[in-house]
């Protein structure tokens, strides 16, 4: 965002800030060591706000709850931000010295009065103007958020809504601020790090640029493309049609990707597909080939997290059978297609090769990570440097960072007469994503055995249904079926699903649809219809 | 059961007297962290760096000077001047009786020790280090428990010497307030509301509980069986959420019994795990797992076949899809799941291999 | 956690009103108060009115034990009623005694009597209960300066049992930083032989509404707690009237009156402050003292009821008065006496006071006297050699005793001293909060040892006594756990051939 996709400050800072402000990540159940950090903060007196649709767990301890409609973040945003301006609690010092296009952006937010926002979010004006104050006006404040913001077609937007309350409050580049995502996966981070990405090789090097494409021509001695790939999304659209053979490393794309049944004919309409992974799964039904992968408890390697810290990851057990580590079969796989991929002995090997072409972390190894009990923080450009724990604290990297406008625009898909729910998705406690690990847990099965749709009580009411009841969950793409899970977290006229169950895959009903720039889809709302399944003995 | 961390002076100090010798502290201190920086053996049971000292176990009093009876020194503050013994005749006495009185209310092996449990028993170490005064007879205390009913943690009151740290942890660093103390007196014991079970109840099963106690009243209930002396300790990162918690891995025989988390003060953790991190390993060792390739037939089925087979049909398979519709036509999706060296290398096969930058991993946070 | 604005305080009354510990009770309260159900749970366990809720109690207590309390047990039995039998019920001048489940008293032994009516007495329990609040009209004409001085030359020292001197704690919040503080009034009188604050709220309720008053505008308080004692439900009445008629002299004062739930140990200061808070009653550390860190955390002034009962007298008379009314140490006492003793009460004598004198008031001994317990079971026993000792802080301090809460119990030559004992150790194991280890253990220990030593006759059942007792003493959170063993090793001290063992 500043120049860097990460959180620009270290999840240990938490507990010293003055003011968490929580939006878009129920952060107890899907992060829950962050979120006791959260906790400790709050024993030690800081302020908490939580924006979520859902009443979350961390409403409850919250000074300050904002219960909005779902999709409307834009606008609750923009009123925040016209609260600030307009009071002039904006960091005029941090505005003017590292930041452009502030002008532009208080234009654009002077119509975005919080009684505005209010008919859109539903959140009292009152409610957005005290925490646009708190926030403007605590020193040590930091904003922490997760899919909640980013998987809606406007979620760029989104984000560049947080970076400008960030941007104007100059909470940037200094301890227990700044701009948090929090990372979903142990290693999303580190994925995009390593170049697992259309656009950018290791490091964050554009396929385009051709000063990396000749240092990476040399060092891989190929020719490289210097047109960027699709993306996952854009991927998934195009099964069968450009896109006829994949490659799928540990990934349940069948089970992940928002609606389902266009996923499952896209897969049909593949001509090979091979599947590397530690069990089957929805997306092994249509592998031609099955490689058996280690899981990280059986290999070695590195993990990098929220927040930029790489730390390794130590073999403990053999993998079964003839199962191999992902490396390894990569790079057998290379070398059957006759690309010379070197016999690498160990990751540590793998590591070298890619800090050297990375200047972000080049000053990072398999054996500093042996002294460094507590990782090493990326940026570390040199074997002598000690990572970096807040980023930007020299002004954004960037240089100047810009104000970016933005216009709430409502979510894509909204409930009508036939679909007259708003679905939200998300992660449970106990589970995990797909459900492959998390499903074969005995707590996790007593706790949440099946998938369960929560509902406000009056939704529930209306529609003569019971709690453990089960129902017919539509929407345009498909059905599934769910227990009734009657919840005061709810707000009424929403629902919300969990993601971990194939057998009753809530993203039959997830629309596609990504947003214009990051293509990441829309998983947090789209429009549904409950049905008793059985009608209710009464 | 963690350990305590040594706490580092960062500002201006003052000077007391420790044992004769004079130390420095920092206004703020307890007693017990300039014993700690002094290398004292201090004993104690109750005492944790996440919670707010308690002072219930009484195993660190010390005498202070001016002080009519010993102090508590996790809660008892510096101050300059202090004069302050941590190993006088006082403080052995009080040491062996007390440690004789917790004896005689808990369970004890055929050594007449503490039994050892879970990661081990802090008393059973206190009573070896410091000694014990004279046999009391065991008291006999009634102490109800009754929150069985989850599949992860065991209580057992005979091993519970009360020093409130899970139920401290529970609510003050994990925040979910599952367990309390309940009843009074010697029937004093561990419960949650009104005995549910903990499946029943706001826990969480993080096992916290099991983490901060010193005696291994709490344990992990799959690892019952286990005997930690004998398990081989692995230090990695959780594979989980984005948090990147350190676990250590304990294995016996090849297989992952317990896992543990590096003590607090050093990890992004801070010694704490969630129920996932310490409890949802059994994916690792599931009969489900895949242990040999796997090929589709003329059937419809996959079988099974050999590496050298398996990577031979995906070559060709990919090649072919590549010669008929262009280099382009093919994806590479990789995991978030996986290293970062396999993330490295996935990206270097899809460009480098086979030519296409078609290449990405599901989450775009 | 708590939820944001959590309403901790609530939560006793709550639970009292939906019948004390029973499944969905903890859950419910949870609901209305935002405290977590487990916390409640824990709170509803701890004390014995909300745990065993509707059942009829009969006091175990030394002085109804030596009155015949199994008989009433026995009755009870007979007829199949459930109860409860309980350590002490704060009657024992009126032994045996048994309360119903609404806890006012069924079965009681004649009333207690007090000393007549002397309008030259600062308590004069007997005296008429004067409304006038005088004395809180002069205080407020006095420097708070001058006042202090009074306080100070009175000698008036903690009648709660600490003896501390009152004027050091009210100066210390007094001079505490700007902010809330606040004034609470212990009135969880429950040692064993205690009966004092009892009538002081019976008789003379204004004399305590009126020393709380002049406290509070004192140390600048405008909310003041009285904790109660939860088995007190006439000085509750009595205190309720007083108060209404009160109020028009207690403007920009809220005086709140909060009701225990039995628990003795609710009676060591910080124990009560987290009583009136919700929770455990468990004692905190100390430092810091209440002066400093008290309830919800600011500045408190905790004193006995008697003490402030003392404060009007002292305004309208002078410190000098006051002090002179005392013979070894300053000012009068009020001394409870029961047991073997013919007209059991209290009796308002100067402070110093022998026990020879304190039985003469009191109408002589029943029987030939063997010991006594000069303040509770707190005290341990004594043997008639000390019937001429000054019953003061001091001077028993110095001989291995203590006057605490004055509650003078008499033993005839019909008593066993084992028995005795036993008696004082059931009531120390039942009302250890249990959250230190040496008290805990050791009290269930030290009754466990006079258990068997009756049972066996074996003397090595008490071997290890004195070495539990120094470590209860040295290691013990509160005062609790320091005197517990006192009954046991002063027996054992002082009628060495009743511990010989057969």
């Amino acid at each position: 965002m500043f120049g860097a996709g990460a959180m620009t400050n270290s999840i240990p800072e938490i507990r010293g800030t003055d003011l968490m402000f929580v939006i878009g990540s129920n952060t107890t159940e899907a992060h829950p060591i962050i979120a006791m950090e959260m906790k400790r903060a709050k024993k030690n007196g800081a302020k908490l706000i939580v924006a979520d649709p859902r009443r979350i767990w961390l409403a409850d301890i919250a000074d300050l709850y904002m219960q909005l409609k779902p999709g409307t973040d834009v606008a609750l945003l923009s009123a925040m931000m016209h609260v600030i301006v307009t009071e002039g609690l904006h960091d005029r010092e941090f505005v003017d010295k590292h930041t452009t296009g502030f002008e532009d952006l208080v234009a654009s937010v002077s119509e975005a009065t919080p009684e505005w926002a209010e008919g859109i979010t539903e959140v009292p004006a009152e409610d957005i103007r005290t925490a646009a104050r708190l926030y403007a006006t605590t020193e040590k404040a930091g904003i922490y958020y997760t899919l909640g913001i980013t998987e809606h077609s406007h979620g760029t937007d989104n984000v560049y809504g947080l970076a400008n309350l960030v941007l104007m409050t100059g909470h940037l580049g200094k301890e227990n601020c700044g701009m948090n995502p929090l990372r979903g996966q142990n290693n999303v981070q580190g994925a995009n790090d390593a170049g697992a990405s259309p656009i950018y090789y290791a490091g964050y090097q554009r396929v385009d640029d051709p000063v990396a494409q000749a240092k990476f021509e040399a060092a891989w001695g190929t020719e490289l493309s210097p047109t960027p790939g699709m993306n996952l999304n854009v991927m998934m659209k195009h099964m069968g049609g450009l896109i006829r053979g994949l490659f799928i490393m540990g990934e349940d794309i069948v089970l992940s990707e928002p609606n389902t049944e266009r996923v499952e004919a896209g897969m049909n309409g593949l001509d090979f597909v091979v599947v590397q992974d530690i069990f089957l799964n929805e997306t092994t039904r249509f592998a031609d080939v099955v490689f058996p992968a280690a899981c990280f408890a059986e290999k070695d390697g590195v993990f990098t997290n929220s927040d930029r810290r790489v730390q390794r990851v130590r073999k403990a057990v053999d993998a079964p059978g003839q199962a191999r580590p992902d490396w390894q079969i990569l790079v057998q796989l290379a070398q059957a297609v006759g690309y010379p991929m070197p016999d690498y002995q160990h990751p540590s090997e793998v590591y070298a090769e890619m800090a050297q072409l990375s200047p972000k972390f080049s000053g990072i190894s398999h054996e500093r990570l042996e002294d460094n009990v507590s990782g090493l923080q990326w940026p570390c450009p040199d074997p002598e440097h000690p990572g970096t724990v807040t980023m930007h604290s020299d002004g954004p990297i960037i240089g100047k960072a810009p104000f970016q406008t933005i216009a709430y625009r409502p979510s894509e898909e909204l409930p009508n007469s036939d679909f007259p729910l708003l679905l939200s998705t998300g992660r449970t406690l106990y589970h995990y994503n797909s459900g492959t690990q998390t499903r074969r847990a005995s707590g996790a099965v007593a706790k949440q055995p099946e998938n369960f749709i929560e509902i406000s009580r009056r939704d529930a009411r209306k529609r003569g249904l019971d709690d453990g009841q089960l129902v017919r969950v539509s929407s345009r793409r498909g059905t599934v079926i769910a227990a009734i899970n009657i919840s005061p977290r709810m707000k009424r006229g929403c629902v919300w699903m969990p993601l971990h169950f194939p057998e009753a895959n809530t993203n039959r009903l997830t629309n596609d649809v990504g947003d214009p720039v990051t293509q990441t889809a829309e998983f947090k709302v789209c429009a549904v219809r409950v049905q008793a399944l059985v009608q209710a003995a009464k | 059961m963690s350990d305590l961390t040594v706490p580092i002076l960062t500002g201006p100090t003052l000077t007391l007297t420790l044992d004769g010798e004079q130390v420095h502290a920092q206004d703020g201190e307890t007693l017990l962290d300039v014993c700690r920086r002094a290398g004292k053996d201090v004993p104690t049971l109750c005492a944790e760096d996440r919670v707010d000292p308690m002072g219930s176990c009484r195993m660190c009093l010390v005498e202070v000077e001016g002080q009519r009876r010993l102090q508590p020194s996790c809660a008892f503050k510096v101050q300059a001047g202090q004069v302050v013994q941590t190993d006088s005749d006082k403080v052995q006495r009080h040491r062996q009786l007390l440690l004789s009185m917790y004896l005689a209310d808990h369970e004890l092996d055929e050594d007449d020790l503490p039994r050892e449990r879970g990661t081990g028993n802090l008393l059973r170490q206190h009573v070896l280090n410091h000694g014990t005064g004279p046999d009391l007879p065991p008291i006999n205390a009634p102490r109800e428990y009754r929150m069985e009913n989850n599949p992860y943690i065991h209580f057992d009151p005979g091993a519970c010497v009360l020093c409130n740290l899970c139920v401290r942890y529970c609510d003050e660093v994990e925040a979910v307030s599952a367990i309390t103390l309940a009843g009074r007196g010697a029937k004093t014991t561990i419960a949650t509301a009104d005995q549910k079970g903990l499946l029943d109840t706001t826990c969480e099963m993080c096992g916290g509980c099991i983490a901060v106690c010193p005696t291994g009243a709490m344990t992990e209930k799959p690892s019952l069986a286990s005997n930690f002396q004998e398990e081989k300790v692995v230090r990695s990162t959780c594979n989980f959420c984005g948090v990147g918690c350190q676990v250590n891995l304990h294995t016996q025989d090849n297989k992952i019994v317990r896992v543990t988390s590096p003590p607090p003060g050093e990890t992004v953790n801070d010694g704490n795990l969630c129920v996932k991190g310490r409890f949802s390993m059994e994916f690792v060792q599931h009969q489900d797992r895949l242990t040999e390739p796997l090929i589709r037939g003329k059937d419809g089925g996959l079988h099974p076949t050999s590496w050298e087979n398996a990577l031979k049909v995906a070559a060709e398979g990919l090649m072919a899809v590549r010669q008929k519709h262009g280099t382009d036509s093919l994806g590479f999706i990789s995991s978030s799941r996986c290293t970062g060296e396999e993330n490295y290398l996935l990206q270097k096969l899809s460009r480098a291999a086979f030519g296409t930058n078609n290449c990405h991993q599901c989450a775009a946070t | 956690m708590q939820k944001h604005n959590a309403n901790r305080p609530a939560v006793m009354d709550l639970l009292e009103h939906h019948g004390g510990l029973a499944p969905g009770v903890s859950a419910k309260v949870s609901e209305e108060t935002g405290v977590p159900e487990a916390d409640i749970y824990g709170v509803v366990s701890f004390y014995t009115l909300l745990a065993k809720p509707g059942v009829a109690r009969v006091c175990q207590g030394i002085s109804c034990a030596m009155a015949g309390c199994d008989a009433l047990a026995d009755a009870l039995d007979a007829r199949g009623e459930p109860y409860e039998k309980v350590s002490c019920l704060g009657y024992c001048d009126q032994a045996p005694v048994q309360i119903d489940r609404e806890l006012e008293l069924t079965k009681f032994g004649p009333v207690g009597s007090v000393t007549p009516d002397d309008p030259d007495l600062p308590i004069n329990l007997a005296g008429h209960d004067d409304a006038s609040y005088n004395a809180l009209a002069a205080f407020e004409e006095m420097e708070p300066d001058a006042f202090l001085d009074q306080l100070q030359s009175s000698g008036l020292q903690g009648r709660g049992g600490a003896g501390f001197p009152a004027w050091i704690k009210w100066k210390a919040v007094r001079n505490e930083a700007a902010g809330i503080r606040y004034v609470v009034v212990n009135a969880d009188e429950g040692e064993p032989g205690t009966f004092k604050d009892r009538e002081t709220m019976l008789r003379r309720p204004h004399r305590l509404i009126e020393g709380l008053a002049i406290a509070c505008r004192y140390v600048g308080a405008t909310t003041a707690y009285i904790y109660l004692r939860g088995e007190f439900p006439a000085p509750r009445r009595a205190l309720e009237v007083a108060l209404a008629q009160a109020r028009p002299h207690l403007t920009g004062l809220d005086i709140r009156l909060t009701m225990g739930h039995g628990a003795y140990i609710c009676g060591e200061e910080t124990a009560l402050l987290e009583a009136i808070e919700g929770k455990r009653g468990m004692p905190r550390l100390k430092p810091p003292y209440p002066t400093q860190v008290g309830l919800f955390g600011e500045p408190t002034l905790i004193n006995n009821v008697e003490t402030l009962a003392c404060v009007p007298e002292i305004v309208l008379r002078g410190g000098d008065w006051f002090k002179n009314l005392g013979k070894t140490e300053p000012g009068s006492k009020l001394y409870c006496i029961s047991g073997h003793i013919q007209s059991p009460g209290v009796y308002e004598l100067p402070l110093g006071a022998t026990l020879n004198a304190l039985v003469q008031a009191a109408g002589g001994y029943v029987g030939t006297p063997k010991a006594f317990s000069p303040g509770g079971a707190s005290s341990g026993f004594l043997p008639m050699d000390y019937a001429e000792t000054p019953l003061d802080f001091k001077g028993l301090a110095k001989v291995g005793s203590m006057l605490g809460s004055a509650g003078v119990v008499v033993l005839n030559d019909t008593v066993d001293m084992a028995q005795a004992v036993r008696w004082q150790q059931i009531f120390f194991e039942d009302e250890s909060c249990g959250q230190c280890a040496p008290c805990r253990i050791g009290c269930r220990m030290q009754r466990q040892a006079i258990d068997a030593f009756i049972e066996t006759g074996k003397v090595a059942s008490l071997e290890h006594t004195e070495d539990l007792h120094w470590e209860m003493e040295e290691g013990s959170i509160c005062g609790l756990g320091m005197v517990a063993s006192l009954p046991l090793l002063t027996a054992q001290k002082h009628f060495p051939t009743e511990f010989e063992g057969s």
